[in-house]
């Protein structure tokens, strides 16, 4: 029994990091029908700007939390222009294109902010100081929970009933849906679909810098490349909710990361990739657009 | 009579007909793997470029091939040539199973459900199941094609036999593009709805481009193994399915010469650039963004209007 | 078998609650023209597509030739002899008007599942076959020039006939057309009464949606008036024209968006 809170402990915090970068996806989705194929290595990109970032302004040994939420604030600022930029670079010029060249236009984007990443900090493992956030742990007879833990349940908690409200009672909410919905529709509505899309690439982007601070602080070690995994497995959770779909990647996110949790403690970690597919897998065939994904039928 | 596309294509087969005779041995490898990948490229184009379906999972179709013919040349001790066929019809009978259940689902679900086969692929061979695939490491010392006491050994006979793999291939693409079959894909892709309402299944025509795809990819992969006396998981993993979608896209979907011009894109100029390791992969992300905003329909885009000449007449 | 081609029976079509179709039947002779009229949103073309399989209505049967086709799914209704046109040009638009046209062979071509890869001589005289048939088809509705153009890059008009020829293709026994006349001047218009009359005489049974009344009144043996899903009106062309019924529900609805 122990195990398995201590599985959904894990779980729900890797789960949550998982939802976070999700939403990057999802959000980009629904507006562009687009699989930002880069979103991942943008998330690997913040936890190395991030460590710079603290590095550079405070030090090594500087732990306050005036230090945490500087370095959070800047990290995700410098990403989401980062996302800003690949919009209107690498997408905007193909909004009109078939869907597929958008797309490889985001794997290519994604080789890009990769290699930069290698280019900039090296094609080595970076190691993030252990003291980020205090080493207090809490335990309820075998169950263990860290500090860092309780931040990322915590924080990914609040941005995403923030995101939540902000969608569903805020104007720009209001018209990100729209946009949604239909573009053209939203256009003669007098929104402006540029103005939206940017603000979703902040958004998102801001998100997935949050998660990979994350990474970097409960991890500790992070590489140029893992963007590719986390990035699959944030997709997947956003497929598995129905992309497009907000509280699809929220509810994608958590249950992945409680299932491979469950897999890795119960099972084995050799065949998690494997569990996670089939899982998906199963839940398209019963449910072809994810679960809360809606079925739109074609008008014709 | 002769257009212009037949001459280049006629000038190109020369060269690389006598390609193997005017360069050094790396650069004949490549040549050869150059070969086997567009015909994986071609197959890939079958589902992705014909049926328009998003399929993201092909290296899968390959490695099948190129370890049905390593497992039953290495560790059954059979001939390259006896896995010929279950190197074709394996991949076939996979694509049958596994596309089944999915072939149903939206562009983009359907794009992560064929990711997810290669992955769990690749955990297949990579956790040596039924101690067959070697783990990570692959299979090593696999035969040459032998036939009647001749072996096919030297890299220039591993060049020709992909040369005719590949001829091969162009002659099935040719025929599909001139058949039922490759219309009913193209309308399928062009529009789902009316090709329904034309009396077009689907299913049929979308499992039918995944199976051939299938076959055609296990037979390059075949040979891709003989070539490198060797396999491993890397070699067929999700990036190299990544690599065969783009090829398709930057090149022209469901264009030959596209497709051709694709894969020398992808493959054989990073091969060239290969001194300039660190920065080549960062230049090559730049040039696919920028060959779909200047060409969003790829490099050579596909052109229809192939009908037979008696139809023109009355065109101006 | 009764001398009807086609039964719609208290067929009922809904979309999330909201009912598109509501109840509606009608029986189509063969070898006739039949009329359907009713103001924009009545639930026209949503009868077209339960018809031809793209949605099944909640209620009701549909019976083709005696039998429930309800719920077929629209390929094997194309196999059955019933095909149609698109109210809003569904074309292959990037492939040649010829191809387009070749799409309506596809269930009349006898290739075998291996002619895909492997040509045989049997494919060799089906596929010749299937052309000739397209460029006969291209020569009936006057689009042999374009025999090689993008269907796309042709103008409204040429694309509705290109949407017939593709149909008329599959040698229908139903052809279901919806406002074959949007979009037309009245030259183009003349000349489609005069193809969809030579169409009938082919043997071909025709249901057709048009808004153009005089069209339609032309050449409808008989018409059925939908308003907001349910049948308000049927009859021939002379009584439905001036049942009150149905000039109410006309002047009641926005005459002005009925050409879009
Ligand atoms: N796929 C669909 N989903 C939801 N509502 C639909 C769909 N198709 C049609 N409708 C609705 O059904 C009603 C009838 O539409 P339609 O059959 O196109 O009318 P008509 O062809 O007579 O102009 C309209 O209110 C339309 O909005
Ligand atoms: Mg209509």
């Amino acid at each position: 029994m122990d195990i398995f809170i201590q599985q959904m402990v894990n779980g729900l915090t890797i789960g949550s990091l998982y939802a976070l970068v999700a939403l990057g996806y999802t959000m980009v989705y629904g507006v562009m029908r687009l699989i930002n194929f880069a979103h991942g290595d943008l998330v690997a990109m913040s936890a190395f700007v991030g460590l710079t970032v603290y590095t550079q302004i405070f030090g090594e040994n500087i732990t306050s939390l005036v230090a945490v939420i500087t370095v959070f604030v800047f990290t995700a600022a410098i990403v989401a222009l980062v996302g800003v930029l690949l919009e209107r670079l690498a997408y905007r010029p193909l909004r009109t294109a078939p869907r597929l060249s958008a797309v490889v236009s985001a794997l290519g984007a994604g080789l890009v902010i990769q290699n930069s990443v290698m280019l900039i900090w090296g094609p080595n493992m970076k190691i993030f100081p252990s003291n980020i956030f205090p080493s207090t742990i809490w335990s309820f007879g075998g169950v263990v929970i860290t500090f860092t833990q309780v931040m990322i349940l915590g924080l990914s908690s609040i941005l995403m009933v923030g995101l939540y409200f902000f969608i569903n009672r805020t104007k720009i909410g209001t018209a990100i849906r729209a946009v949604a919905i239909d573009q053209d529709a939203a256009k003669l509505m007098g929104i402006n679909v540029n103005r939206i899309i940017m603000i979703i690439f902040v958004i998102g982007s801001a998100l997935g810098a949050v998660a990979g601070l994350f990474i970097g602080v409960y991890y500790r070690g992070v590489t140029f490349d893992m963007g590719w995994m986390y990035g699959l497995n944030a997709f997947v959770a956003a497929i598995m909710g129905g992309i497009g779909n907000i509280p699809g990647a929220m509810l994608g996110g958590l249950m992945l990361g409680l299932f491979n949790a469950m897999i890795t403690g119960y099972i084995s970690s050799q065949w998690a990739e494997t569990f996670t597919f089939v899982l998906l897998i199963v839940i398209l065939v019963f449910r072809p657009t994810g679960i809360l994904g809606e079925k739109v039928a074609e008008k014709v | 009579m002769m257009n212009k596309t037949s001459m280049i294509a006629l000038v190109l087969l020369l060269i690389s007909g006598v390609y193997p005779f005017f360069v050094d041995s790396a650069w004949l490898a490549i040549g050869t793997t150059f070969l086997v990948f567009s015909c994986v490229a071609f197959s890939q184009d079958i589902i992705l470029g014909r049926a328009g379906v998003f399929h993201m999972g092909h290296a899968m179709f390959f490695g099948l091939g190129a370890y049905t013919t390593a497992i039953m040349n290495v560790q059954f001790g059979l001939p390259i040539l006896a896995s010929w066929a279950p190197a074709v019809l394996i991949p076939m009978f996979v694509a049958f199973v596994l596309a089944g259940p999915i072939i149903h689902l939206r562009g983009d679900y359907l794009l992560v459900a064929t990711i997810g086969f290669n992955i769990i692929f690749i955990q297949v061979l990579e956790n040596d199941v039924f101690g067959l695939t070697g783990g990570p490491n692959g299979i090593f010392g696999i035969d040459v094609v032998r036939l009647f006491g001749f072996e096919f050994a030297s890299q220039t006979y591993m060049y020709y036999m992909a040369f005719i793999l590949l001829g091969i291939t162009l002659f099935i693409m040719r025929t599909l593009d001139r058949s039922k079959f490759g219309r009913a894909m193209f309308y399928i892709n062009k529009d789902e709805i009316a090709a329904q309402s034309m009396g077009v299944s689907v299913r049929y025509y979308k499992l039918y481009a995944f199976i051939i795809g299938a076959g055609i990819a296990g037979a390059a992969g075949s040979m891709f193994s003989v070539q490198y006396s060797a396999v491993s998981p890397e070699a067929f993993d999700v990036t190299q399915s990544i690599m065969f979608f783009t090829i398709v896209l930057v090149g022209g979907s469901a264009s030959l010469p596209g497709v051709l011009i694709g894969t020398f894109i992808m493959f054989v100029l990073p091969e060239v650039f290969r001194e300039f390791e660190t920065a080549r992969y960062l230049v090559f992300g730049l040039a696919m963004i920028l060959t779909m905003i200047l060409r969003p329909r790829g490099i050579w885009p596909v052109r229809f209007g192939n009908i037979p000449n008696f139809l023109k007449k009355d065109v101006k | 078998m009764s001398e009807y081609i086609l039964e719609i029976k208290n067929v009922t079509k809904m979309f999330h609650g909201l009912v598109a179709i509501n109840d509606l039947s009608m029986k189509v002779k063969k070898g006739q023209i039949y009329g359907i009229i009713g103001p924009n949103g009545a639930g026209k073309t949503t009868l077209f597509n339960c018809i031809t399989g793209i949605y099944t209505p909640e209620m009701g049967q549909i019976l083709w030739k005696g039998k429930e086709i309800k719920g077929t799914t629209p390929y094997k209704i194309a196999e059955l002899g019933i095909l149609r046109t698109f109210q809003t040009i569904r074309l292959f638009a990037e492939m040649s008007v010829a191809e387009n046209i070749m799409s309506g062979r596809h269930i009349k071509s006898k290739q075998k599942w291996y002619n895909g890869v492997i040509p045989t001589p049997a494919y060799f005289k089906d596929e010749k076959e299937q052309w000739m048939k397209v460029g006969e088809l291209m020569e009936f509705f006057n689009l042999s020039q374009y025999a090689t153009t993008p269907a796309g890059d042709l103008s409204y008009g040429v694309q509705r006939r290109i949407e017939m020829a593709r149909a008329l293709a599959a040698e229908p026994e139903l052809l279901i057309l919806d406002e074959p006349a949007a979009g037309l001047n009245e030259h183009e218009t003349q000349e489609l009464t005069d193809t969809i009359r030579k169409i009938q005489a082919m043997g071909v049974t025709i249901m057709m949606i048009e808004h153009d009344m005089e069209m339609v009144m032309s050449l409808s043996e008989y018409i059925t008036v939908i308003n907001f899903g349910a049948k308000i009106s049927e009859g021939l062309p002379s009584f439905v024209q001036d049942d009150p019924v149905v000039v109410e529900a006309y002047i009641g609805s926005d005459e002005e968006d009925e050409h879009e």
